[in-house]
């Protein structure tokens, strides 16, 4: 799934490692998500809406309505 | 497995005694056969000494996965799991039938558990790698 993790990331100097500190995962999960090799669970995809302090949504692209944008 | 997780971490030190024992087991029972030629119960009991450390790995196994709580990595390990079990049963269906219409001979069943792990941790090391050439910086 596309995200917008790499940019919110590099918006506040954080490195892969200091993201995936945060959100108490390891640093190839952080990547995997990043890059859409893996899409999180909804508690992780919550934290890491939480952590950013935005909806889901304006973190992570609906597969459904990507071609829309 | 990642040793960098607290799961991966309790892993090594459930499995490591256990590969041990599995060791001593095994040297210990191939001594007692040879030196002490048991028969009927005591032969299949000496037997079964080696395989109880290889359960208890897989009870090992199990814990690791229901305790390890990053969840991208959990799933690369049962991902690589199941293509260790389709290889096993892979080599098994083929293997069968070239037993049943008697093409080969026998084929000891004890070699599934090493090729399983064999596979196994061939497929850890493809995704592993797969995760590296993935780019993202360190």
């Amino acid at each position: 799934m596309n995200n917008r993790l790499r940019v919110l990331r590099a918006e506040r100097a954080w490195s892969q490692q200091d993201l995936a500190e945060r959100l108490e995962v390891s640093r190839q999960s952080v990547n995997a998500i990043e890059t859409g090799r893996y899409d999180p669970s909804l508690p992780l995809a919550f934290k890491i809406a939480d952590l950013f302090g935005l909806a889901i949504e304006e973190i992570f692209v609906n597969p459904a309505k990507e071609q829309d944008q | 497995m990642q040793r960098t997780t607290p799961a991966g971490r309790r892993y090594l030190k459930r499995f490591t005694p256990t590969m041990l024992a599995y060791v001593v087991a095994v040297l210990g029972t191939s001594v007692a056969v040879d030196q002490l030629h048991p028969t009927g119960a005591a032969l299949a009991t000496l037997s079964i000494l080696p395989a109880l450390p290889i359960l208890a790995v897989l009870v090992v196994i199990g814990l690791y996965i229901r305790e390890e709580t990053d969840e991208y990595l959990r799933q690369r390990v049962v991902t690589s799991m199941l293509f260790g079990i389709g290889v096993v049963l892979a080599i098994s269906a083929v293997l069968g039938f070239l037993q049943i219409y008697r093409a080969i001979g026998q084929v000891d069943v004890f070699w599934a558990f090493p090729i399983w792990c064999g596979s196994w941790g061939l497929a850890q090391c493809v995704l592993a790698w797969r995760d590296r050439m993935a780019g993202g910086e360190a």
